[in-house]
């Protein structure tokens, strides 16, 4: 029993404790009251840092106290363990609630009861004898109230059937009356929800579609009266007059006639089965106003447009109208002469045809005969007209002008013919105006002499041919300037123009159906005795009858017809009385031909260039024939410069023909005065072509340079020549150019004429015909200095240009304007020099730059948070905190179990104290004893002994 | 309790060396540096010998340029070291995360707090950092080391290496972390970049060293061009500069107390023109 209570002892201790345990904050003071001499349990744990914001709840710990805690937990349970480790029985408790110390004395009692009585319920316990106060206390207890109180109600049940049954009839009244209450006011449906029956319900069920039922008819109603008034409405609006005027007559009636049929519909409305109709009616409404829609966007139904011809078709048509004309020409031929009637009807026909052709997109209230010509540009005018668009407009108004001009004093019979002047007319222009525009920057040899030259022929021919009209654009190109050979075709539109007119008057004896010519004497033939427009119509025809859109052999025609018309171009340049007019014609449609077989035309090119060029070197073996280009391979040059791309880099025609001028450039001996204009013709034509892609071209530098040269008087010569003109091979031309006598005024050079002139004709020597060279040689640097400006090596390239440009112009027997221009351009020269010098940087070794320290970038996360694992690899993050969580498990384990020995090491050396004390107790007494005994052996038994004795 | 018999090996405590990985990959790149030298060297050396022999070469290879001698003195120059000193870096929780205080965006949870919002300037150190590390002297190695020391006494290193972000966001984002981690890696590399470091910061200076701080109170305002040049080459600079908004450094460590402008300067600006002196000094562009 001793050991019994002492347990109950230490649980009393522990029920305090825990309930310490279980509120720190509200015990802590009572603990500090009870155990106030342990000064550390008042020590408070502090944090290193204080962070804002954070809050202290839980941060804070007593040290002291906690380990205080420890101690007690320990002493409850692992002293027990320490102290029951001997023992081979163990005294448990297994009252009920003992070991719960959060139960009160009263629960515990409870329960126990409790589990009496279950016990004694049981079926075992049945036959068990009860003793009297057992069952009084079982019973008497408060757990019964209840059931005294249901066997009292079970007991009334069963005294009679009657009271049941009024029972019932009276919870039947009382239903009756809350259903009424319930259907009266709906409001105290919520208070008794719990008492509702089924009747109830059914009857509430019932009352609800009661209510939905009334609440549908009166909808229905008052969607009639809506109708009705919408229907009226509707009949007001139609007869009133608003209406009428917004709608067509027709649909007005049919929406009256609508009306009228609604009307007595509206009128028995009360009748179901006429609402119905009504409704039909009101269906088929919309059907007929569709119908009527319909009917107005059909009438405005747009029409196809005719599709765009192509061109085979369209060299078909031409082809026709050709045979057509020439069977006229064939009856006229035979006599009929008074045809005009039916040319007259020819002419709508061949108008409308025109009209036809015109393209898809025509608004087609194309009546005036100025449109056309606009329309039926050939393809080099559209490659031009992108050029000069802006040009275009004015020259459509010249042309309108013109054929207006035309119209009203030109005849029936010339207005066929007219057309095709007219079609050509614009394209000319825009082609000469491309030229104007090319040769704006060009030098010209000859000026204004020849322009006035072709101007004055010109109008011979226009008064020839019986119109007294000036050309419009002839005062622009005698403005301008009229080259000789590069602005070859610059009169051609003239004189077209006028070839149309001669055609008129003396040309119907020309076949309008033309075989190809397939030799140079045949197409002699064909031209034989014809002037230049015939010839010109004549090719044109010719074209016309064998176009390659029309038959497959007809390539072959024209391909010989190429080479041969090419032939003859040839030939031409190189009569003695040059027809410079025909060639000049005869560009458009070699130009023309050679888009249509490109490939055949660069053959024939090459191949000429290959003949010209042995025949060149040939030439230039032998000292006593020229080497310089005849006035042929010139004008051939000319063509083909204009007939291909010359910016190409490289081009099957263009580079060979480059390489070749070039070559005449460097290679051809200066002997003469006409070597020299044929040099510096030649310069410009590289100019020319080089133009566009400014391509170093170091020949027709270095040929003007000799030629100023030339001009200077030879006292000093290439001294501060640089190292361009070392590699360049200097030649020495003499004198040529060295202006003797005083010269006032620059004329300008024909250059045809001057090819016409013999070697060694006095013009060549005459200081006039330097003066003009020399002017003209200055304008064609002044050309190479634009294309060059970009050039880095321009300085070494000019510099020694400028200082034999200032040589030159010291001469005083020069015109002043010469030498001003002269001046003008070497201080040109020198400015951009200087400007390339500034930028010009002396040569540098390539610095090695010094290599920066190589940057890290710093690794962190966005929203960084304390603890969190930022391992990708999830699987590793796992383990890694399961790791950590068992390491620090086992850290608390050992922990523990140190604090434990701990524990159990003081609990042992107490006990080994106690052992010691008691010892030395027994000791003490035992010796105490012993002395006694002793002092009484000694003493005779007297004092103490004598009474313990007793 | 306490450990009865000491635990074999040495604990960790005793060697705190936090240059550790660092110093042994500066011993790997000098030991290369003197491989790679060496032969230079020899180079050299045979030039003088048979200096015909040389020039030939050089005039094989390129005609009329002349020879400039290699630059030898490069890596001898100590270096110079910045210590920031109470730099406003401070973490808080503001409402469920941890942030970097700045004046700007938590002026409202600074005040009732009771704190001076006007003292919160991170962007202070952020400029400081980024003037020194984009410095042409960091770029060409010149800078051993920055330290950072904050208002409330947290010490730490920054790598010259370390590019630091540009951003505001970012940098804050960087310090966050390193004042709760107490060190960033760099990206892709287990190398630490920043960390944090006991106090005090002398023990990380070099022992040659001057240390200059800095302050528009002091009274001795000089050139920095000229003072740099009176200092001997063979010693470290370290350059001690305040990165807040007022008042002045307190540090005991330093030698000198200077100012280099009549005006008072930003700590970037500052940090620039000592940059600019040093690498005038130097002679490098």
């Amino acid at each position: 029993m001793a050991k019994k209570s002492a347990v109950n002892d230490s649980t009393k201790k522990k029920k305090t404790k825990k309930k310490s345990r279980a509120q720190p904050g509200a015990v802590a003071m009572k603990v500090k009251a009870m155990k106030p001499n342990n000064p550390f349990e008042t020590i408070w744990s502090h944090r290193k840092f204080d962070i804002l914001g954070k809050k202290r709840k839980g941060e804070e710990r007593r040290i002291g106290l906690s380990r205080s805690r420890a101690i007690e937990k320990r002493k409850k349970t692992l002293l027990k363990e320490y102290e029951q480790r001997g023992k081979s029985s163990v005294f448990l408790d297994k009252r009920i609630g003992e070991d719960n110390e959060e139960i009160g004395e009263f629960q515990k009692a409870l329960l126990r009861s409790q589990r009496e009585y279950k016990l004694k319920q049981s079926k075992k316990s049945k036959y068990n004898l009860s003793d009297g106060e057992e069952d009084d206390l079982g019973f008497g207890g408060s757990f019964l109230g209840n059931d005294d109180f249901e066997e009292d109600m079970l007991s009334e049940d069963d005294g009679g059937a009657e009271t049941t049954k009024r029972n019932s009839h009276d919870l039947e009244q009382l239903d009756a009356y809350n259903i009424r209450n319930s259907v009266e006011t709906n409001v105290d449906e919520g208070e008794d929800n719990k008492r509702k029956s089924k009747k109830e319900v059914m009857e509430e069920i019932i009352f609800k579609s009661k209510l939905f039922k009334a609440e549908k008819v009166k909808d229905k109603e008052e969607n009639k009266q809506l109708m009705e008034e919408l229907d009226k409405n509707f009949t007001s609006l139609v007869q009133s007059e608003a209406l009428m005027s917004l709608t067509e007559p027709g649909k007005m009636s049919a929406l009256k006639a609508l009306v009228n049929k609604g009307i007595p519909s509206t009128a028995s409305k009360e009748s179901f089965a006429m609402q119905k109709v009504d409704t039909l009616v009101q269906q088929e409404k919309p059907d007929s106003y569709d119908k009527l829609v319909k009917e107005m966007s059909l009438d405005m139904r747009a029409r196809p447009s005719d599709r765009t011809k192509t061109p085979e078709e369209i060299a078909q048509e031409e082809r026709e109208r050709l045979e057509q004309l020439e069977e006229e020409r064939q009856k006229r031929m035979l006599g009929n002469d008074d045809d005009s009637d039916e040319d007259g009807e020819d002419i709508p026909g061949s108008s409308s045809q025109k009209v036809r052709s015109i393209s898809g997109d025509d608004l087609g209230d194309s009546f005036s005969l100025e449109e056309q010509p606009s329309k039926k540009k050939g393809w080099v005018d559209e490659i031009l007209a992108r050029k000069d668009e802006d040009d275009n407009d004015s020259d459509d108004e010249d042309s309108s002008e013109e054929s207006d001009h035309a119209e009203s004093d030109g005849d029936e019979e010339e207005s066929d013919e007219d057309e095709i002047g007219h079609t050509k007319e614009p394209n000319l222009k825009d082609w000469e105006q491309s030229e104007d525009e090319l040769d704006l920057d060009i030098d010209d040899e000859e000026d204004d002499e020849e322009a006035e030259d072709v101007d004055e022929e010109k109008n011979d021919e226009v008064s020839d041919g019986g119109t007294s009209k000036k050309d419009p654009t002839s005062g622009k190109s005698k403005g301008r300037d009229v080259d000789g050979a590069k602005n070859k075709v610059t009169n051609s539109s003239v004189g077209v123009k006028m070839d149309d007119k001669q055609v008129c008057n003396q040309g119907k004896s020309l076949p309008c159906l033309i075989e190809a010519p397939k030799t140079l004497e045949e197409l002699n033939k064909l031209f034989e005795g014809h002037s230049n427009s015939e010839v010109m119509i004549l090719i044109n025809r010719v074209r016309a009858s064998n176009a390659i859109a029309l038959a497959a052999e007809n390539r072959k025609k024209i391909q010989v017809f190429y080479g041969v018309l090419l032939q003859y171009f040839a030939v031409l340049a190189n009569t003695k009385p040059l027809n410079f007019e025909l060639v000049n014609m005869l560009v458009k449609p070699l130009v023309e031909m050679s888009m249509e077989i490109p490939y055949f035309a660069a053959i024939c090119a090459r191949q000429r260039i290959l003949r010209t060029r042995t025949q060149f070197c040939e030439a230039i073996k032998s000292s006593e024939i020229s080497s310089w280009p005849s006035l042929k391979t010139l004008f051939l040059l000319r063509l083909w410069s204009m007939i291909f791309p010359c910016s190409d880099f490289r081009h099957a025609v263009m580079t060979p023909a480059i390489l070749l001028m070039c070559e005449y450039l460097m290679r051809s001996p200066v002997v003469s005065g006409r070597d020299i204009a044929v040099g510096s013709f030649l310069c410009s034509m590289v100019l020319l072509v080089i133009k566009q892609s400014r391509r170093f071209c170091p020949e027709a530098v270095m040929f003007l340079r000799s030629l100023l040269l030339s001009a200077t008087d030879l006292k000093v010569q290439s001294n501060n020549a640089s190292l361009f003109y070392q590699l360049m091979e200097e030649r020495t031309l003499g004198p040529l150019l060295c202006v003797t006598g005083i010269v006032n005024e620059i004329t300008p050079l024909n250059f045809l004429k001057l090819m016409g002139m013999s070697e060694d004709s006095v013009y060549f020597k005459s200081d006039n015909f330097r003066v003009s060279i020399l002017a003209n040689v200055l304008e064609t640097i002044r050309g190479f200095l634009d294309i060059y400006g970009e050039l880095s090596s321009y300085p070494e390239v000019f510099l020694p240009i400028s200082a034999t440009l200032l040589e030159v112009a010291e001469n005083e027997k020069l015109p002043d304007e010469l030498r001003k221009s002269l001046k003008d351009t070497a201080e040109i020269i020198k400015k951009k020099c200087d400007e390339y010098m500034l930028l010009r940087k002396p040569l540098q070794m390539r610095k090695q730059k010094p290599v920066p320290i190589k940057l890290v970038n710093p690794k962190y996360e966005e929203n960084f948070v304390k603890g969190r694992d930022y391992d990708p690899d999830k699987e590793r993050a796992e383990s890694r905190k399961l790791k950590k969580l068992i390491k620090s498990e086992a850290k608390g384990a050992i922990r523990e179990l140190r604090k434990d020995n701990y524990f159990l090491l003081g609990v042992k050396e107490k006990e080994q104290a106690l052992l010691a004390q008691e010892r030395a107790e027994k000791y003490g007494k035992a010796r105490a004893f012993l002395q006694e005994q002793e002092h009484a052996f000694k003493s005779g038994q007297l004092g103490k002994g004598r009474k313990r004795r007793r | 309790m306490v450990r009865r018999y000491p635990v074999k090996g040495k604990k960790r405590k005793h060697r705190e060396r936090y240059d550790e990985d660092a110093e042994e990959e500066q011993e790997q790149e000098k030991q290369m540096k003197v491989e790679a030298d060496e032969p230079r060297e020899t180079e050299v050396d045979d030039g003088q010998e048979q200096p015909e022999e040389a020039e030939e070469k050089v005039a094989d290879v390129l005609q009329g340029l002349p020879v400039v001698p290699m630059e030898t003195k490069r890596d001898m120059s100590p270096g110079i070291v910045f210590v920031l000193e109470k730099a406003s870096l401070e973490v808080a929780k503001v409402g469920k995360s941890y942030q970097l205080l700045n004046s700007d965006d938590h002026a409202n949870f600074l005040k009732r707090n009771g704190r001076n919002p006007a003292e919160y300037r991170p962007d202070i150190i952020h400029q400081a950092l980024l003037s020194i590390l984009d410095s042409p002297l960091n770029k060409a190695g010149k800078v051993r080391a920055v330290y950072v020391k904050t208002e409330r006494g947290v010490l730490f290193e920054v790598k010259p290496h370390v590019r630091i972000p540009r951003t505001y966001k970012r940098f804050s984002g960087i310090m966050l972390q390193l004042l709760q981690k107490l060190s960033i890696n760099a990206a892709g590399k287990r190398e630490k970049l920043l960390r944090v470091i006991k106090n005090p910061v002398t023990q990380y200076l070099p022992i040659n060293s001057k240390r200059i701080g800095f302050s528009h109170s002091s009274m001795k305002v000089v050139e920095m061009q000229d003072y740099v040049a009176s200092i001997s080459d063979d010693t470290t600079l370290v350059f001690v500069v305040g990165a807040m908004a007022h008042g002045k450094i307190e540090t005991d460590y330093t030698d000198d107390f200077i100012s280099i402008s009549n005006y008072p300067l930003s700590a970037a600006c500052c940090i620039n023109i000592v940059c600019d002196a040093v690498r005038r000094h130097l002679r490098f562009i």
